[in-house]
C-alpha cells in the first residue's frame, strides 16, 4: 500500500492499522485502506470480514482500539456519526436509515443545526435532486416510496450534508437490475462532480463494474488493493474466500409427477380493501422447485404468509399433497410438513436472545424430537441442534450460546437446517440466502439441491436473480399481485426477467 | 422507464393539516347540529346551555393537559402510564406553593413538581431501560403515598391544612367579552332551535372564563406549532419513529427523550396545577381523579395529534359536565345523541364498504337508542358511569387507524444502529 504518487493532494480518506475487538471476537485486525479523492473506491469480502464494521468506525458509529483515521491528510478522532459527517463523510446505510411517518424533507433536514426552514430546504433539495439527477419529491411520507426511490434519498440526505466522501454500504441488496443501473449512474455522477465514493459489497461483478480500486478484507483484515480493471470475477473471488465462487447451478431434473402444492385463484386483500393478490394460481411437484420473482412488494410476502396460514385470504384454495388446507390454522399447517424460511430470520426466523436448541424447537413444538407428549424434549432437542450444527456446519461454540451470537450466515444455516428437519413436504423459502457469504450461501444451496433431489417441492421468493435461475425448475413473475409471467430458467436472462418483473414486456398468462 | 421505475411525476402539494382542519370544522359543526337537535327532541335545555359549555370547558382542560403531556412522551417514544402520579405531584406542588405566594406561584410550583417526576420516568426508561409500563405504574403508586406524606410533614396543623389537603389557594381570575353575557343570555333562553343552541355556546365560551384555560387551549396549537413546524419538534418525533435513523443524524436521542418526557411531567401537572388554582383552592387528596387516565385515553383516540386530542378531551369535559349539572336528565338525552352520532359514522363506514365497523357501530347505535326509547331515565347509580361509557364507546368507534409513534415504548439503546 503505497501512495500513487500521480494521486493529486492527500487521500480522501486514510485509515491504518484499525484494530477493533468485540467480546470474544477480533472484528478488525490491522486493517489499512486508503481511498482517493475522487475515485469509487469498493471494499469487498465475504461477511463477518469485517467490512461494517471499518465503515461504522470510519463514521464514528465505532471507535477503533488502535489505528489511525486521517481524512484529507488530517489526522481525526470521531466520537460520534455527527463528527464523521463535520468531516465529510456520510453513509448510506444497508438498513435504510429513514422514519417511514416522516416526509422526505424531515428525513433530509433531521439532525442538522439552525431553523427549521421548511421552504429553503425544499429548494435545495430540489436543487440537490435536479444536479444528480436522483427524483426526488420532497413532500411525500417516506412509507409511499419503494426501494430505489429511498436509497436515493439516503444518497440525497448525505449530500445535503455537504459530504465529499460517500459510503454506501451493500447498495444494491434490495435492488432489480435496472434499479442498480439507475444507481450506478447516480454513483457515476457523483464521482464526476468530484465526490468520493466507497461502495460496500460482496458482489464481484457489480464491484468490478463500478469501482476504480477495490479492497480485499478477509478474516478481518487487509488482503490486498487492486486496481478494477486488472482482476476478473473469479481472481477476486479467490482473494476473499480463498477458493472459487459457488453457483446455484442445479444439475438435472428431479420433477416427480404427483402435486405437492396446488393454489387455485388465490386471493388477499389489505384491510382497506385493496387487493394485494388477485387470482394467483401455481402448482408445485415433488422434486420441483418454483422460483418466484418480482420487486419487492408485489405480493410475493402476501404469498407466502397466505400459504402458512398467517394472512387471511379472500378467494381460493390451497392444498398440500392432495389435501384442502384452506381453512387450517398455521400449526396445522406445519404438522402436515410445511417448512419456512422467513424473509427476516432475526425478526421471524429466531429467538435472538435464547439458545440455539430452543430455538430449533420453534414450528417444531408438536413433533418430535423436539416434544413428548406436551412437554418439550430439552434432550432431545439439543441432540438435534447438535445435529444441525454438524451437518450444516453452523460456526457456534455450543446450543446454549443465545442465537445472536452467530454471525448472520450461521444464524440462516440454522434457520434453514431447522426447516429441513422433520422430512417437510414442502419449503416455503423466503430469501433464503439473503445477507449471508458466499459459504454460507453455497451450503444453503447445496442443502436445498439434497432435499429437492430426495422429493422436495421448494417455493423460492428470492431477490436474487442468479439465485431464481439457478435453483428453479420453473420461473414465475410477480407483479401487483398477479403472476404475469411463467419462464423457462435455462433460457431466459437476467435483463428479460428484469423486463417482466417491472412490466415492460408482458406475457398472456395461461396457467 | 418502467412503470415501478420511473419516478412518479410529484403529486400536487398540498398541506394536510388543512384538510384536517377543514374535516375537524365540517365534524364540530355536524355534532353541534346533532346536539341541537336532541335538545329540540328532548327538552333537556342543558345540552347546550352555557353552564354546560363553560363547565365542560374546565372539566376538558385538565384532561387535555393530561393529554397534552401524553403526546410530548410518546411522540419521543416512551410511553407514559405515569401521567397521573405526575399529575397528583402537580397538584401537591401547587397547593404548596399555592397557599404561601399565590395561584400563579401554584401553577409554577404544579409545573415544577410534574416535571420533577417526569425526570423521574425518564431516568427510569431512557438511562436505565425499565420497561415504560413498569416505571409509570410506580409513579403512579407513589404518587398516591408520597403527596400524603409531604402534607403530614407540611400541611398539618397549618390553618385548613391537613393529611389529605393544603391550605387555600387563592383562585385565578376569571374574564369574559364584555357585554356578551346580557344579550346571548336572553338569546338562549327563548329556545329556539340552533339559535338558542349557538347563543349558550358562544356566551359558554365566552363569559366567565379562567385566565389559566385560556392559557392551557392556546396550549394546543402551540405544541402543533412547536413539534410540526420547528426543528426541536422533528428532532422529538424522530426519536419515537425510529430512534436509529435519528441517531445516525447526530439526533441526540437520549437527551430528545428527556425533553419529551419532562414536557410531559410538565403538562401534567400543570393540569394538577389547573385543578388547585381553578376548581377547588387547594391540593385534596384524589383530586385527579384518574384524569391522568383519561387524558392518555384522549390522546390515544386523539391519534397522537393536538387536534385529536382536544376533541377526545373536550368529549369527556363535555358529557361530565352534562352528568354533574342535571344528572340523569341530561345524561338520558345523551344516549339518543350517542346513538344519532354512532348511526352517523355507521353510514360513513357504509358508505366506504367497510362492512366490520359499519355492523359494529350500527350495533352500538341501535343499542344506545333501544336503551333511551325504553327508559324514561337513566339510573341514578349509572348516571356517573354513562358518561365515560358513552365517551369511551364513540370515541373507540369513531377513531380509525391509529397510529402510535413506530418507536413508541420501545427501549432504545444507543450504539444500536445498523
Amino acid at each position: 500500500m503505497t501512495a500513487d504518487p500521480t494521486a493529486p493532494g492527500p487521500p480522501a480518506v486514510e485509515l491504518r492499522g484499525i484494530t477493533k475487538t468485540f467480546p470474544g471476537v477480533v472484528a478488525n485486525h490491522d486493517v489499512d485502506l486508503e481511498v482517493r479523492a475522487g475515485e469509487v473506491h469498493a471494499v469487498c469480502g465475504e461477511n463477518g470480514a469485517g467490512k461494517s464494521t471499518l465503515m461504522k468506525i470510519l463514521y464514528g458509529m465505532q471507535r477503533p482500539d488502535s489505528g489511525t483515521i486521517a481524512v484529507r491528510g488530517e489526522q481525526v478522532k470521531f466520537r460520534s456519526p455527527a463528527d464523521a459527517i463535520k468531516s465529510g463523510i456520510g453513509m448510506v446505510h444497508q438498513h435504510f436509515m429513514l422514519a417511514d411517518n416522516l416526509t422526505v424533507l424531515e428525513n433530509v433536514v433531521l439532525g442538522l443545526p439552525g431553523r427549521f426552514d421548511p421552504a429553503a430546504a425544499r429548494t435545495r433539495i430540489g436543487e440537490l435532486s435536479a444536479r444528480y439527477g436522483l427524483g426526488v419529491d420532497p413532500d411525500r411520507l417516506v412509507e409511499q416510496l419503494g426501494v430505489g426511490e429511498r436509497q436515493r434519498i439516503e444518497i440525497l440526505k448525505v449530500l445535503y450534508r455537504g459530504a465529499r466522501v460517500i459510503i454506501l454500504d451493500e447498495p444494491t441488496a434490495v435492488l432489480v437490475p435496472q434499479e442498480v443501473d439507475e444507481l450506478f449512474g447516480n454513483l457515476a455522477g457523483l464521482r464526476a462532480e468530484g465526490l468520493t465514493v466507497l461502495f460496500i459489497s460482496h458482489k464481484l461483478d457489480e464491484v468490478i463494474r463500478v469501482a476504480d480500486r477495490i479492497t480485499v478484507l478477509r478474516q478481518g483484515t487487509t488482503v490486498t488493493t487492486v486496481e478494477a480493471g486488472s482482476v476478473t470475477t473469479a481472481q477476486l473471488a479467490h482473494l476473499m474466500v480463498g477458493g472459487d465462487l459457488p453457483t446455484p447451478e442445479t444439475r438435472e431434473s428431479t420433477v416427480r409427477d404427483e402435486v405437492t402444492l396446488g393454489v387455485r385463484d388465490l386471493s388477499v386483500r389489505s384491510d382497506a380493501g385493496r387487493d394485494l393478490l388477485s387470482g394467483v394460481g401455481l402448482s408445485i411437484r415433488a422434486g420441483e422447485v418454483v422460483g418466484i420473482a418480482g420487486v419487492e412488494g408485489n405480493g410475493q410476502a402476501e404469498l407466502v404468509e397466505a400459504l402458512l396460514g398467517t394472512r387471511p385470504i379472500a378467494t381460493g384454495a390451497v392444498t398440500l399433497a392432495g389435501e384442502d388446507i384452506t381453512a387450517w390454522p398455521t400449526s396445522r399447517r406445519r404438522e402436515a410438513g410445511i417448512g419456512y424460511i422467513p424473509e427476516d430470520r432475526q425478526r421471524q426466523g429466531l429467538l435472538l436472545t435464547q439458545p440455539l436448541w430452543e430455538n430449533r424447537i420453534l414450528g417444531h413444538q408438536t413433533r418430535p424430537p423436539s416434544s413428548r407428549g406436551v412437554f418439550i424434549s430439552r434432550r432431545g432437542a439439543r441432540k438435534d441442534t447438535e445435529r444441525i450444527v454438524a451437518e450444516f456446519g453452523v460456526k457456534t461454540p455450543g446450543v446454549d450460546v443465545p442465537a445472536f451470537a452467530l454471525s448472520g450466515g450461521n444464524q440462516q444455516k440454522l434457520v434453514v437446517g431447522r426447516e429441513l428437519s422433520g422430512s417437510p413436504k414442502l419449503l416455503v423459502a423466503a430469501h433464503p440466502t439473503r445477507g449471508v457469504d458466499v459459504g454460507a450461501q453455497a451450503l444453503i444451496w447445496d442443502k436445498l439441491r439434497d432435499a429437492r433431489a430426495a422429493g422436495l417441492a421448494v417455493l423460492l421468493v428470492s431477490a436474487d436473480l442468479e439465485e431464481l435461475l439457478g435453483l428453479s425448475d420453473t420461473l414465475k413473475v410477480m407483479l401487483r399481485g398477479r403472476i404475469v409471467a411463467t419462464l423457462d430458467p435455462a433460457t431466459v436472462t437476467p435483463a428479460e426477467l428484469g423486463e417482466y418483473m417491472t412490466g415492460v414486456a408482458t406475457q398472456e398468462a395461461t396457467p | 422507464m418502467t412503470a415501478v421505475i420511473e419516478r412518479p411525476a410529484a403529486p400536487p402539494v398540498r398541506a394536510p393539516w388543512r384538510d384536517r382542519v377543514r374535516r375537524a370544522a365540517i365534524w364540530a359543526a355536524l355534532v353541534f347540529v346533532t346536539l341541537a337537535v336532541v335538545r329540540q327532541v328532548t327538552g333537556a335545555n342543558a345540552l347546550t346551555s352555557a353552564g354546560t359549555v363553560n363547565d365542560a370547558i374546565g372539566l376538558a382542560v385538565p384532561i387535555g393537559l393530561a393529554a397534552l403531556g401524553g403526546l410530548f412522551s410518546e411522540r419521543a417514544g416512551v410511553v407514559n402510564i405515569g401521567l397521573e402520579g405526575m399529575m397528583i405531584f402537580g397538584t401537591w406542588f401547587a397547593g404548596w406553593a399555592g397557599y404561601q405566594w399565590g395561584p400563579w406561584a401554584a401553577v409554577l410550583g404544579g409545573i415544577a413538581g410534574g416535571a420533577l417526576f417526569g425526570l423521574v420516568h425518564a431516568l427510569a426508561t431512557v438511562t436505565f431501560g425499565v420497561d415504560h409500563i413498569i416505571s409509570g405504574v410506580a409513579i403512579n403508586i407513589i404518587a398516591v403515598g408520597a403527596t400524603r406524606y409531604l402534607s403530614s410533614r407540611f400541611f398539618l396543623g397549618r390553618e385548613d391544612g391537613g393529611v389529605n389537603q393544603s391550605p387555600s389557594v387563592p383562585l385565578i381570575g376569571r374574564v369574559g367579552v364584555p357585554g356578551a353575557g346580557g344579550p346571548l343570555g336572553t338569546l338562549e333562553g327563548k329556545h329556539w332551535f340552533l339559535v338558542s343552541d349557538l347563543a349558550g355556546l358562544l356566551r359558554g365560551l365566552f363569559t366567565d372564563v379562567s385566565l389559566l384555560t385560556i392559557l392551557a387551549v392556546l396550549l394546543v396549537p402551540a405544541a402543533f406549532w412547536l413539534l410540526w413546524r420547528t426543528g426541536f419538534g422533528l428532532r422529538l418525533r424522530s426519536v419515537g419513529e425510529s430512534p436509529v435513523a435519528a441517531e445516525s443524524l447526530g439526533v441526540p436521542v437520549y437527551t430528545m427523550k428527556y425533553a419529551g418526557v419532562v414536557i410531559s411531567g410538565a403538562l401534567a401537572g400543570l393540569g394538577g396545577a389547573f385543578l388547585v388554582t381553578v376548581y377547588d383552592g387547594k391540593f385534596l387528596e384524589n383530586q385527579t381523579g384518574g384524569r391522568g387516565f383519561i387524558g392518555l385515553a384522549a390522546m390515544i383516540f386523539g391519534n397522537w395529534r393536538p387536534g385529536g386530542l382536544a376533541a377526545g378531551s373536550a368529549l369527556f369535559g363535555y358529557t361530565d359536565s352534562l352528568r354533574l349539572r342535571e344528572g340523569s336528565a341530561a345524561v338520558h338525552a345523551l344516549l339518543l345523541f350517542a346513538a344519532i352520532l354512532l348511526a352517523i359514522l355507521a353510514i360513513r363506514a357504509g358508505v366506504t364498504r367497510r362492512w366490520i365497523p359499519a355492523g359494529a357501530l350500527a350495533v352500538a347505535a341501535v343499542g344506545f337508542g333501544v336503551v333511551f326509547a325504553v327508559t324514561d331515565q337513566v339510573p341514578a347509580v349509572l348516571t356517573p358511569l354513562v358518561p365515560y361509557a358513552v365517551t369511551l364507546v364513540v370515541l373507540a368507534l369513531a377513531a380509525k387507524r391509529l397510529r402510535m409513534p413506530a418507536a413508541d415504548g420501545l427501549r432504545y439503546r444507543k450504539g444500536e444502529t445498523g
